[in-house]
């Protein structure tokens, strides 16, 4: 028998969230002050420079959708989520979404917080704490106990010869 | 056969001489006492305490101490401690500790994080439906 899933509520999801905004951010920043220093050094004209912005917004746009489509439809957690220990997964079936599913996701969890975050308040009400974005990607938030990195059984099979 | 017939005067003997020998130590702790408590042993702790001998033994034990001081200076003066010390930090062993401690403390402080904010959440949700005036949601152990 499957043990019934515990949904994951607003402040825990805020602080996963949180968690993932700051690694993309420390994570692009890094990548923007490098390729800064190196243009630096270069005699690079005005209208490369301002293409060059133009091309780091896009790029940065795209990595933010990397990194949770990628997260979200491979093990269901971001590392924000793998520390609050709580995954992304379908409603119905328990399992991971797929890549496009997960792009639309963001793109709904987008919508949801423009209106000054009025789309997560149904997380509130819901009874499987949904936000609007979840409602409308067929998604739920779960606990995600932490696994053993061996199963009992392997270990149970392991024997340790003695000194 | 003859085993047996001397088993019973054997066991006779041990347990007599086991009486003996914890009568006589009963009796030497005793004199013991009687000595330590008596004058005489008083009168020949102070007389030795007030001799010679023992101020010599106070100053050498003294003398000792400054020796284990400059013993300990010049251990940390030595380069070859800290070569020492330098290596025992680098080792697999020690590294490893001290990376598991590392992540074993962060795993505390997630697993605080973890719970706090799972108490917000009920907190959350109970306020907001109280001012929405919608029944609390059911705990997830109710079917």
């Amino acid at each position: 028998m499957t043990p019934k899933p515990t949904y994951e509520g607003l402040a825990t999801r805020a602080i996963a969230l949180a968690l993932d905004a700051a690694a993309i951010n420390v994570i692009a920043l890094a990548v923007a002050g490098i390729v800064a220093l190196v243009l630096s050094v270069l005699s690079v004209p005005d209208w490369l420079e301002t293409v060059l912005i133009g091309v780091a917004g896009v790029l940065f746009f795209l990595w933010t959708i990397a990194y949770f489509a990628t997260f979200w439809s491979t093990t269901g957690q971001t590392p924000g989520d793998r520390l609050m220990r709580i995954r992304v997964c379908d409603a119905e079936a328990g399992q991971p979404i797929g890549f496009g599913r997960s792009v639309l996701r963001l793109l709904y969890l987008t919508i949801a917080a423009l209106p000054l975050l009025a789309g997560f308040l149904p997380v509130l009400f819901d009874e499987r704490r949904r936000g609007l974005h979840d409602m409308l990607a067929g998604t739920v938030v779960v606990s995600a106990p932490e696994e053993p990195a061996v199963s009992p059984a392997v270990l149970s099979r392991v024997r340790i010869p003695p000194r | 056969m003859l085993g047996r017939a001397l088993q019973l005067p054997i066991e006779l003997t041990a347990s007599v001489a086991r009486g003996a020998g914890r009568r006589l130590g009963d009796l030497t702790l005793a004199g013991l006492d009687a000595v330590l408590a008596s004058r005489v042993a008083e009168e020949a702790v102070d007389r030795a305490l007030a001799s010679r001998l023992a101020e010599h033994t106070v100053d050498r034990v003294f003398d000792q101490e400054r020796l284990i001081d400059e013993t300990v200076t010049r251990l940390l003066e030595s380069d070859e401690l800290w070569v020492l010390v330098d290596s025992i930090a680098k080792s697999p062993a020690v590294t490893e500790a001290i990376a598991r401690q590392s992540v074993g403390f962060a795993d505390q402080v997630a697993e605080g994080v973890r719970e706090r904010s799972q108490r917000l959440d009920v907190r959350l949700e109970q306020a907001a439906r109280r001012i929405a005036r919608r029944p609390a949601r059911p705990s997830p152990e109710s079917p």
